[in-house]
């Protein structure tokens, strides 16, 4: 099994024509729950960023990361690990954008400034 | 313009004519009523109001014209009621609502289908941005598949890989979804053809493809190709492509890839993009009014 951490380099299984097996449906389920469980313990422990605290992490949701990173591949993990960075950031950016515009709109209004 | 008005009116006469049939039933079955009862009911009065009974047996007779009735019209009571209403009823009333009703309805209709069209039609033509265009790969068996395979068809493209983390899954879910919808209504599984595009070629060998699709829907045709041929239909359907050229065997690695669906019309241009924000529901929705749109003109469609 090409999934497995700790076998380094992964060996991944091999089509009878030389292609690369990809994971299928129930395998990325398994991997997705790994996902939801480590990142709902990040969350308990209001870390966003697993990759550069990676330390805190592992000291919090040793279980969990140990367990995700088993279900799933190392580029994976990666790409899920930076995604929520990502996608707290942007949440974070739209958050800011709305708030922003709701100061403005109350500012002009009190100004005397009708929105119709 | 010209051809929508003649619908118009072409409209209204419908509605007019709809209304006339509409109305002759009551009068014929208020008329005979009127026979039986006038007479006896005039016998009973005096020789003086005898005309007047007879009158309004005329005017019934003469099946509730107004310009006869106007002209027999001799009591003020009758005057007066003819000038409280003037010349509406609730017959022009309801002509006048039904037909503003049927005229919003059609010209809503029509602004809507005339805006598809113009979508449709901005991908054709000079001067245009082209998505799509001539490419070779090959299909699950081996076969060459190129462009003109897609022909006389509606397809709907995909470019993915198999190894893609939680977009492509999700989205091929959607097609699956999309495809069963449009198949239940069209009743009709030829004209709508769904196409993943591998732009992991050197991964995606066909017979990892062919389990992989068979896991979301059978009927989505895989294409794959050499690493050059891929490049190119990326380029042609201008989907970023950024696999590495050399992978070492074993090495992991993820792809970037356009996340949109294309529809293609059965010349193959491109119609409408279907993003991440649709739904099955509303994705289907618009691959079938274009399907409609295309049947409704009358244009050929492959059904082998």
């Amino acid at each position: 099994m090409g999934w497995l951490p700790w076998s380094g380099s992964p060996s991944p299984d091999k089509a009878s024509d030389g292609g690369r097996i990809a994971p299928d449906r129930s395998s990325r389920a398994r991997c997705w729950e790994g996902r939801d469980l480590f990142f709902s313990c990040l969350d308990r422990n209001n870390i966003v960023d697993s990759v550069k605290d990676d330390k805190e992490a592992r000291r919090k949701c040793g279980k969990e990361v140990e367990e995700f990173e088993a279900a799933c591949s190392q580029t994976w993990v990666k790409y899920f690990k930076e995604k929520r960075v990502m996608e707290y950031n942007r949440d974070k950016t739209i958050e800011r954008i709305k708030k922003e515009d709701a100061a403005k709109v109350s500012e002009l209004k009190s100004q005397g400034w009708n929105s119709k | 313009m010209p051809a929508t008005m003649g619908m118009a009116s072409n409209l209204f006469g419908r509605v007019a004519r709809h209304l006339s049939a509409f109305e002759n039933p009551s009068s014929q079955r208020i008329l005979p009523l009127l026979r039986n009862t006038t007479p006896s009911h005039c016998r009973a009065y005096t020789q003086a109001q005898r005309p007047q009974c007879g009158q309004s047996m005329a005017a019934s007779r003469s099946s509730f014209s107004t310009t006869a009735f106007r002209s027999r019209a001799k009591t003020m009571g009758q005057l007066r009621q003819r000038n409280s209403t003037g010349p509406f009823s609730w017959k022009a009333a309801l002509l006048f609502v039904l037909t503003g009703a049927g005229m919003m309805l059609y010209f809503r209709v029509e602004k809507a289908r005339l805006e598809r069209k113009r979508i449709a039609e901005m991908s054709k033509g000079v001067g245009r941005p082209k998505v799509g265009g001539p490419f070779v790969l090959k299909d699950l068996d081996g076969k060459e598949f190129t462009a003109e395979d897609l022909k006389g068809k509606y397809s709907f493209v995909y470019f993915g890989f198999t190894h893609c983390p939680d977009i492509c899954p999700d989205e091929l879910d959607k097609m699956a979804a999309i495809i069963e919808k449009v198949k239940e209504t069209t009743k009709d599984d030829k004209i709508f053809m769904p196409v993943f595009i591998t732009c992991d070629p050197a991964r995606d060998t066909p017979a990892v493809l062919r389990a992989y699709l068979q896991e979301f829907h059978p009927g989505i045709v895989g294409l794959t190709g050499t690493y050059d041929q891929v490049k190119n239909v990326c380029r042609q359907y201008r989907v970023y492509f950024s696999t590495p050229r050399d992978v070492k065997p074993g090495e992991d690695y993820l792809v970037d890839h356009s996340i949109y669906f294309y529809l293609m019309d059965p010349d193959n241009d491109f119609v409408e993009c279907i993003g991440r924000q649709d739904t099955p529901e509303s994705a289907s929705k618009v691959i079938l009014e274009h399907i409609n749109d295309w049947k409704r003109e009358g244009k050929p469609l492959k059904t082998e």
